[in-house]
């Protein structure tokens, strides 16, 4: 299931852009998503098993994210059961690969935990901020696409 | 669908954006961070010699060894220039204490910069005045005045100091350090001489570890190196996953995952063991600190839970042990401790004239610790290793044996096992605090008194204002409503007589003039003994300010230089300064400078000039390392050896400049700093106790702890016939990672509050299965003290039949329900420890609960 972007993908529109630089002296911001994100499939609802995560590459193949089906309703969830989520797999701590376990996001390095539910919202540990989540949209046929990161990716300072 | 504004592009600052060094606002830890501030409208390249970082973002920064800069670490600032300015803050990769690394604290210092387009618009910006009810704006010339004629008119009516009562922080750390520290203590201590003055949490003016300094043993001793070379590391009511994060996660893990055994092989003798560490935690909780470490060493991992109280009599029980085992060397206690007062240990604590098994069959009564465990745990802290070498251990204790009932027997049983076994003043040894803040302690001598040994103990304040004494009332960084003991009877008690004083200046109108108001206070005041007048200095509208009179905008962190230590390893460090106070706000040190000025010139005008001098302590003090330069006065001439800094102050920083502090930067020094009598230079203190105690004569002092008591009478009237079914759960209390103190900052933050939108209850799934809670229901937990609304944790962190409320949320505080017992020695309270009744709510609030997560924290595999 993994999508390894390329240019002409790049150029699938989802989500419109806003203004990408700042004029003069007042300040912008960039509220997410701000930019322009590929839309990708990333897996098919007929297909995706409840408790088995997914990985994938999002926005670009610089870094991985994490599809889901939670088997409990979640924010921001699609699907019939609206529990099908999916993030940034990079903890918004320090970088590392977060791990789906027992129903959450454990990242192996120090330990923060995210709830899937809840927006990614850190209920333990070092991270400040929260998993960016990735809005998904559900096709007829069933393909799920990812559509955009509402967050920074750790380590970056520009998502796309 | 984020439930908050999210961000996907961040600014980079640009090559010449200002660059600051800082150290975290927040945790006993310290962190180091860089600043950087730059005008909005320039952004730097992606290029590492684009942008003021030096980072490549070109590709994604490398996990782990990347530099960290997320969302919550920029912000923008209005400058007093009426521009807009960039500021980012980021962990310091050349900090010895974080190395690159961060908490969910320190990860938003960014966010707590003022600007009146986020949360922080709540900051106190001019001084404002309880006019007609109402707070209105009044200027610093006006408000000074006010304050100098009331606290000039109660002293001329007086004759003494005892009706002005303080509250007031004494530590460094949150934008407060040495320079803070110092002018409060000129004006209380050296100008006025203010008897009943309290700090922060407590109700009196004293020390948490008088057990350990009477001992000869400031707090404060050991270096976070110890934590990575420790055969052993022992948290004792501590629980620094949550509250000392990083120093847990970069010091003390690692060298339970064995990640330290080369810095161990280098450290140690030749031919002494060295492998990955063990630790022992002693906790009525399973903590994540205990928990985490779980992950990594289930074998190595130890967790003693005793009973409420008892932790003093499971520390003695394990001495007992050591001297049953013969784990000590006779001759360190001989060389090193007094072996008069030895005797009384051996006697009282060791209680030697009870045979072994029936002392350890009533450890085990009362503290409800198995003994196997506490001979495994005995063993663990001193067993020699092979080759007979010494067991090196750590311990590290915090407010579960400091804010524990019998707090001077606690602290002092703890820190006479640690030197019973020799572990102090060796590398990868030492028996102190973790520490909540960091500290900056520099003041005149306080005319208050010391433990019940010296003097004591000190007056409790807060039972002398409920009680109707004092008529002036300054709270100073601090919010009482929130975090004192008992502070249900206490707000509310506070609330009855501020208000009497506000109904009085409202009859036959509200004065005009402020001679005309000062009078009409003062009246008042007098008139009836109960009317109170209170001030406020804080940096927001705090829970306590909603009942003052007169309140001060203070400066924040950042908006002025401050110097600290961190608590982990005495690491001295300047806090920069990289933006302006909102509006009229002032460093604390400057507003007690001027209301000094302000008495001066009122007792000159009435010809008093020896008083007026008295009170123009801070005329020269320009800048804030006039304040740093005239506190380092106070301490001993430290030019002193090596063996003999224990003769000096545990915060000595005699002969450090601002400029000697920007040379160091991250890298800062240890204090005491000595002056070297080989060379002149100044040198720091990476371990204390090596050659010597602080003690007069340099040994180590024994003290017999008492008997077991049993539970005082605040408490033991839970424990009797009905109340006992009435009042079913112990309770506990404690922090969580996510908030800092009141949450003050953190109120303000969504990532914060829609987390955490209520203060919490854990309740062990048993329980929650027999009264038919789950996660996120509301109770309402009670006492005959107090009331909150809690949101259910199910979590088996706490044993059955007991519940863990989370301390100081500013939606409830779990210390409404806590007595107003403290420690007859010490006057510290216990706020750890009570009996609660709880009930499910009827109803529910959905919308909190559809954004909170109640996934359990303590449960990492």
């Amino acid at each position: 299931m993994t999508a390894i972007l390329t240019r002409r993908r790049f150029v699938q529109l989802s989500v419109a852009s806003v203004a990408l630089f700042s004029a003069g002296g007042r300040a912008a911001t960039w509220f997410a998503p701000s930019l322009t994100y590929p839309s990708i499939k990333v897996g098919n609802v007929a297909k995706i098993e409840v408790g088995k995560p997914a990985y994938f590459n999002y926005p670009d193949n610089r870094s991985q994210a994490v599809l889901v089906k939670l088997g409990r309703e979640a924010l921001g969830g699609v699907g019939k059961d609206r529990d099908l989520v999916a993030f940034s797999a990079s903890c918004t701590h320090m970088g590392c690969g977060v791990q789906y376990k027992g129903g959450r996001f454990v990242c192996p390095c120090h330990q923060s935990m995210f709830d899937p539910a809840k927006n990614g919202q850190v209920y333990q540990g070092l991270a400040s901020e929260w998993l960016p989540q990735i809005p998904l949209r559900v096709e007829p046929n069933g393909d799920v696409i990812a559509t955009a990161v509402e967050g920074l990716i750790w380590g970056r300072v520009k998502n796309v | 669908m984020a439930l908050f504004e999210r961000r996907d592009h961040l600014p980079l600052p640009p090559k010449g954006a200002k660059t600051y060094n800082t150290v975290c606002q927040y945790c006993n830890v310290g962190c180091g961070y860089k600043v950087y501030v730059w005008p909005v409208g320039e952004e730097g390249g992606p290029e590492k010699d684009q942008n003021a970082f030096g980072a490549d973002f070109t590709n994604p920064q490398p996990p782990l060894v990347g530099l960290n800069y997320t969302e919550t670490m920029h912000s923008v600032v209005q400058g007093r220039d009426g521009r807009e300015y960039h500021v980012a803050i980021v962990p310091a990769q050349d900090s010895p204490i974080n190395r690159g690394d961060y908490s969910i604290r320190g990860g938003t210092n960014a966010l707590t910069t003022f600007s009146p387009t986020r949360g922080t618009q709540d900051r106190l910006r001019y001084p404002l005045l309880r006019l007609g009810d109402q707070f209105q704006a009044v200027t610093w010339q006006e408000a000074l005045t006010l304050m100098g004629r009331v606290i000039k008119g109660i002293r001329d009516r007086d004759g003494n100091d005892d009706n002005l009562t303080v509250k007031c922080y004494d530590h460094g750390g949150s934008g407060q350090g040495f320079e803070d520290n110092y002018g409060a203590g000129k004006l209380f201590f050296d100008a006025l001489s203010v008897r009943h003055i309290a700090i922060h949490n407590r109700p009196a003016y004293n020390s948490e570890v008088w057990g350990s300094r009477e001992r000869g043993v400031h707090e404060l001793n050991y270096d976070v190196s110890d934590a990575r070379l420790a055969d052993t590391v022992v948290l004792w009511g501590a629980n620094p996953y949550e509250t000392a994060t990083v120093f847990y996660v970069e010091h003390i893990l690692p060298n339970l995952k064995g990640a330290t055994l080369g810095e161990k092989k280098a450290a140690f003798a030749n031919g002494e063991p060295a492998e990955p560490g063990y630790l022992i935690v002693i906790d009525p909780r399973k903590t994540s600190s205990l928990t985490a470490a779980e992950v990594y060493a289930k074998d190595r991992v130890l967790h003693l839970a005793p009973r409420l109280g008892t932790d003093y009599i499971l520390a003695n029980a394990m001495a007992r042990v050591v001297w049953e085992r013969g784990y000590y060397d006779p001759d360190y206690l001989k060389a090193r401790t007094d072996m008069t007062l030895f005797e009384d240990y051996k006697k009282k604590s060791l209680k030697l004239g009870t045979p072994y098994d029936a002392f350890m069959d009533e450890a085990e009564t009362i503290t409800g610790v198995p003994r196997a465990q506490i001979e495994q745990a005995a063993e663990w802290m001193a067993k020699p290793k092979g080759g007979g070498q010494k067991r090196r251990t750590l311990t590290i204790y915090e407010k579960g044996i400091i804010w524990n009932m019998k707090n001077y027997d606690q602290v002092a049983a703890v820190v006479q096992l640690a030197v019973l076994t020799h572990n102090i003043g060796r590398p990868g040894t030492g028996c102190g605090r973790q520490g909540g803040h960091q500290e900056g302690y520099v003041r005149p001598p306080a005319p208050t008194p010391g433990s019940i040994f010296n003097g004591g103990p000190p007056v409790n304040v807060d039972k002398l204002l409920t009680s109707g004494k004092g008529k002036f009332y300054w709270v100073i960084a601090t919010d009482p409503y929130l975090s004192t003991p008992n502070s249900q009877f206490f707000r509310k008690r506070i609330h009855e007589r501020t208000q009497k004083l506000t109904e009085a200046l409202g009859r036959a109108g509200e004065p005009g003039t402020v001679q005309a108001w000062a009078d009409k206070i003062l009246q008042a005041l007098y008139e009836d003994p109960d009317a109170l007048f209170m001030v406020v200095q804080d940096i927001y509208m705090t829970d306590t300010a909603r009942d003052a009179h007169l309140i001060l905008p203070a400066a924040a962190w950042g908006e002025a230089n401050d110097t600290s230590i961190n608590c982990n390893s005495r690491l001295l460090r300047l806090y920069e300064k990289f933006t302006d106070p909102p509006g009229e706000a002032k460093p604390d040190w400057e507003i007690f400078k001027w209301v000094g000025m302000r008495l001066a010139e009122l007792y000159r005008a009435d010809g008093r000039r020896e008083e007026a001098a008295k009170f123009e302590f801070g005329k020269d003090w320009k800048t804030d390392e006039d304040v740093f330069l005239a506190g380092s006065q106070e301490f001993k001439d430290n030019a002193v050896s090596e063996a003999d800094e224990a003769t000096l102050e545990a915060e000595n920083y005699k002969g450090v400049t601002y400029g000697f502090l920007k040379e160091v930067g991250q890298q800062g020094i240890r204090t005491p700093v000595r002056k070297d009598p080989a060379t002149g230079k100044l040198v720091g203190t990476l371990r204390r106790y090596t050659h010597r105690f602080g003690s007069s004569d340099g040994k180590f002092k024994w003290y017999g702890t008492d008997d077991w008591e049993g539970y005082p009478p605040e408490v033991d009237k839970y424990l009797k016939g009905e109340a006992s079914e009435r009042y079913p759960f112990w309770v506990t209390t404690g922090r969580a990672q996510t908030i800092w103190q009141t949450a003050y900052h953190d109120r303000n933050l969504p990532e914060k509050t829609l987390a955490l939108p209520l203060p919490y209850v854990e309740v062990n799934p048993e329980d929650a299965r027999r009264l038919g809670l789950s996660g996120g229901d509301l109770v309402e937990v009670y006492n005959e003290e107090g009331n909150g609304t809690f949101m259910v944790y199910v979590t088996d962190a706490v044993q059955p039949g007991m519940l863990f409320l989370v301390m100081y949320h500013w939606r409830g505080t779990s210390n409404s329900l806590t007595s107003g017992y403290t420690d007859p020695k010490t006057t510290i309270p216990w706020y750890k420890g009570t009996r609660a009744a709880l009930r499910k709510v009827a109803g529910a609030l959905p919308s909190l609960h559809q954004t909170a997560s109640t996934l359990q924290q303590n449960r990492f595999e």
